[in-house]
């Protein structure tokens, strides 16, 4: 709707079951009706679009030909050249069958480029995703996959990169020195919902932290690229993600904490618990909630953790870094001036109301000294007065144009689940099961203590 | 079809459907009103530096307590949420919790723009009250919780709500029993220290009381008088046929001296005639002293409000009173010392009645906690 695609282009779907290109072209103009930002829809515009809408059935092999023939025919009719982009918004268990059928039916045209878009999760742990990984390879070459982490496709996410190196003033602190440590915090409001049969078997673990949690922590982490282009800042992130220490053996214990959510209000509303979801095991030990306290071990970060959680009907939908400084070395105001100052904080907050703010302290104004911590802020939609593109907008434009920049290259993949798998296992073969938490709480009391025992406390998100 | 009390939608601002939605409003709204400031070339800043949580259970105190913070913009820019429930909703209504927002312009303040949600909640909401205030305070700024009316100790939304809080507000002049409930306070407060800062309206009150008291002893030679007190007596303003008595604030100033010199409890509060106290505290050094609290009539004065104060004090063989009075219209003190029964010293002095907006504004500059307020409590705990 914004006259951001190429003039001749078509999109093609398809599906197993059977729809005609009208009823497929009525059920996109409702989501699009629904869901698109410039509302309400221009019906010139859509007449226009429409027209590059074409479907065709896919339940089997004949069909998979069929959509050859359709793929040749538009190529040949809008000189195309056979540049072809696979998108598969499909569940995980579907991608390798996809996969070689595309190479089967040989849906790669013989001129032009072919890039594949695959959804995460990618694999459900290490093997499985190298496994998968091989497949796709089978008939695309590395440059040509595009994993897709919607965070990374988000405004506030990019503007990490652009806050830290683009200015000169936040790098030289961003280090041990002068950093007493990061917290990250992907929480939701909502439950499993329609997911329960997926959720069941992901947990919070493999649904959020092997990917966003994992995604944000590189990018705050990671050392300068050389260039802003694929190959460099990903050379960074995969560092960055191989300094990570494992959490194994008594770290478990210690530095990990799992939570499943029981019955409670969220906004005031009553929400039942985990096990009285639909779908969901009455005794399931999937985890809706995880918190960990993280190391990176390089010469920056050495000393400096980094307290990551997430968690599903904890009490609001927020997604933030925060980036706790040192205190200052000599304090020369009294106890009682200094009881409203807290730790410098630089926060980026992803969700909602994106922007970033420095909370430092300042003088009260009154008579004599008393220090109150006070927000200096940045806020996206007052200072730009737009809305921000979809992340998915962005990231499928990106991947017409060719650039990987911010979608998650295979290796970086087998760094996060390195990561994540000890963990998943170190859990599965312990005899308990998650912490309790009420939904609409900020977590199970085990999450304060993993914090509250090195002095700290988490951030009122 | 039974239907709640309708809210008033141009005070309170338009009813939304969750917090996604009230987010998505005060942000439009935001971008409007700085469009608009933009034309005029006065950009307008986006300022909170606290969140203050106003807990009300009538429409009226609700709308008091919202003009108070639209009169408090400029010094303390919050984000207001005011939460009025509305406990004896009537049968056939179930517990349901709406919420409105409006970022009303503060008088003369047109440079900055606060936000205003007012959650109303009906019926028996006890267990789901802080889940519908929660997701609407503004990250990581501090959160005060101004509970007018006498705060249910016990009741599941008030602790829930003093867990999210870095400083209580009360007014102890709205207690029923302040005499019962004040103590109770103070227990919490110290039972959480570090985590919540307690403050009482009725302290701020009594601040020119305690300025005037100090002042008497800092006269060198009056302050002598200070190890040979030996009574005390304060009196409290009530109606005429005193029907309520609010001895909380007169409670308060012998707190505060009790705290401030060693005072320790010979014997408990004793109730003595028409709603006042009697009762007898040792110095340091052993001495009893005699505290009368007496109730007064007094036209002009807000009850509860301290009418008098008539400290005795006796140094070898000289003996010495210092006496503070408030005069009705215009409101002023006056402060006279007597040695051995002869004026020596007398002085008029405005005595400042603030408005509760002021009070509040007063306290909103403080974050830690108070210790003196929390030493008088103290005190005032032990001979209770």
């Amino acid at each position: 709707m914004q006259r951001l695609l190429p003039a001749t282009f078509s999109i093609v779907g398809t599906a197993r079951k059977a729809l005609s290109h009208e009823e497929y072209r009525e059920e996109l103009h409702a989501a699009v009706a629904q869901h698109s930002r410039t509302r309400p829809l221009n019906e010139e515009v859509w007449h226009s679009f429409a027209e590059h809408l074409h479907f065709v059935a896919t339940p089997d092999d004949a069909g998979y030909e069929e959509l050859r023939r359709t793929l040749d025919q538009l190529d040949f009719a809008l000189g195309t050249h056979a540049n072809r982009l696979f998108y598969l918004a499909t569940p995980p268990p579907a991608y390798e069958p996809i996969v070689k059928a595309i190479g089967e039916h040989r849906l790669r045209g013989q001129t032009g480029w072919a890039r594949i878009v695959v959804e995460k999760p990618f694999g459900h742990d290490r093997e499985s995703a190298r496994a998968l990984n091989e497949v796709v390879h089978t008939v695309f070459r590395e440059d040509e996959v595009f994993r897709i982490d919607h965070y990374l496709g988000k405004e506030t996410v990019q503007n990490i990169l652009v806050l830290r190196f683009a200015n000169g003033i936040f790098e030289p602190i961003w280090n041990r020195q002068y950093v007493d440590h990061v917290q990250i915090t992907v929480a939701e409001t909502i439950g499993v919902e329609e997911r329960a049969g997926y959720y069941e078997q992901a947990g919070a673990m493999r649904d959020i932290v092997q990917n966003h949690l994992l995604q944000l922590l590189a990018l705050v982490s990671m050392e300068p690229p050389a260039a802003f282009d694929d190959k460099a800042v990903r050379d960074e992130k995969v560092k960055v993600m191989r300094a990570l220490r494992p959490i194994a053996g008594e770290d478990l214990a210690k530095n990990a904490v799992r939570g499943q959510y029981t019955r409670g209000f969220i906004e005031g509303v009553p929400v039942p618990g985990y096990r009285e979801e639909p779908g969901v095991a009455p005794d399931s030990r999937t985890e809706t909630y995880v918190a960990l306290k993280s190391w990176v071990d390089n010469w920056r970060w050495e000393g400096t953790p980094f307290y990551l959680r997430t968690g599903k009907r904890l009490p609001k939908h927020s997604t933030e870094i925060a980036i706790q400084f040192r205190v200052a070395p000599h304090q020369l105001f009294s106890r009682e001036a200094l009881a409203g100052l807290e730790p410098n904080a630089l926060v980026l907050r992803i969700q909602p109301d994106e922007g970033i703010s420095l909370k430092f302290g300042a003088k009260v104004p009154v008579q004599g000294i008393r220090i109150r911590a006070v927000n200096m802020d940045f806020d996206y939609g007052a200072s730009f007065m737009v809305d921000a593109p979809d992340a998915y907008e962005t990231l499928i434009l990106d991947a017409l144009r060719g650039d990987a920049t911010l979608f998650t290259r295979h290796d970086e993949v087998d760094e996060q689940w390195a990561f994540v798998d000890p963990i998943i296992k170190g859990w599965a073969e312990s005899p308990g099961g998650p912490a309790l938490y009420e939904a609409g709480t900020w977590g199970p009391v085990e999450a304060d203590n993993l914090i509250e025992r090195d002095g700290r406390e988490w951030r009122k998100a | 079809m039974a239907q709640g009390v309708v809210v008033d939608t141009t005070f309170w601002g338009a009813r939304q459907g969750g917090v996604a939605a009230l987010e998505r409003e005060l942000t439009r709204l935001r971008r409007a009103q700085s469009a608009h400031a933009r034309e005029l070339g006065r950009p307008i800043a986006r300022a909170s530096v606290l969140n203050l949580i106003v807990y009300a259970d009538r429409e009226e105190h609700a709308r008091r307590a919202a003009r108070s913070i639209a009169d408090l913009a400029l010094r303390h820019p919050s984000r207001a949420i005011v939460v009025l429930v509305d406990r004896g909703a009537r049968e056939g209504l179930d517990e349901r919790i709406e919420m409105h927002c409006r970022l009303p312009i503060a008088d003369g303040a047109r440079l900055v723009c606060y936000e205003q949600i007012l959650v109303r909640a009906h019926g028996d909401v006890e267990d789901r009250l802080a889940s519908a205030v929660i997701p609407l305070l503004v990250p990581d700024l501090p959160v005060f919780l101004w509970w007018t009316g006498t705060p249910p100790l016990g009741s599941r939304s008030f602790g829930d709500l003093l867990r999210l809080t870095d400083r209580l507000v009360v007014d102890s002049a709205d207690f029923a029993r302040p005499e019962v409930t004040l103590p109770i306070i103070a227990n919490i407060s110290e039972a959480a220290r570090g985590r919540f800062g307690l403050t009482d309206l009725n302290w701020t009150r009594l601040t020119p009381w305690r300025e005037i008291a100090t002042a008497f002893f800092d006269v060198p030679s009056w302050r002598l008088f200070l190890d040979g007190i030996t009574g005390l007596r304060v009196g409290f303003a009530v109606d005429m046929d005193g029907r309520d008595i609010h001895p909380s604030q007169a409670l308060l100033f012998v707190g505060w001296l009790a705290s401030r010199l060693g005072w320790r409890p010979l014997e408990t509060l004793a109730p003595s005639e028409a709603g006042g106290l009697l009762f007898a505290i040792a110095r340091p050094d052993g001495a009893r002293i005699m505290v009368r609290v007496r109730p007064r009539f007094e036209r002009g004065l807000e009850e509860g409000d301290i009418s008098g104060v008539r400290i005795q004090a006796a140094r070898g063989r000289q003996l010495a009173e210092f006496v503070v009075k408030r005069q009705p219209s215009p409101r002023h003190q006056t402060a006279t010392v007597l040695l051995d029964g002869q004026p020596r010293w007398e002085r008029t002095m405005p005595l400042p009645s603030p408005a509760i907006v002021e009070l509040i504004g007063e306290e909103l500059s403080i974050l830690g906690s108070d210790r003196t307020y929390e030493a008088a409590l103290a005190a005032l705990v032990e001979l209770a």
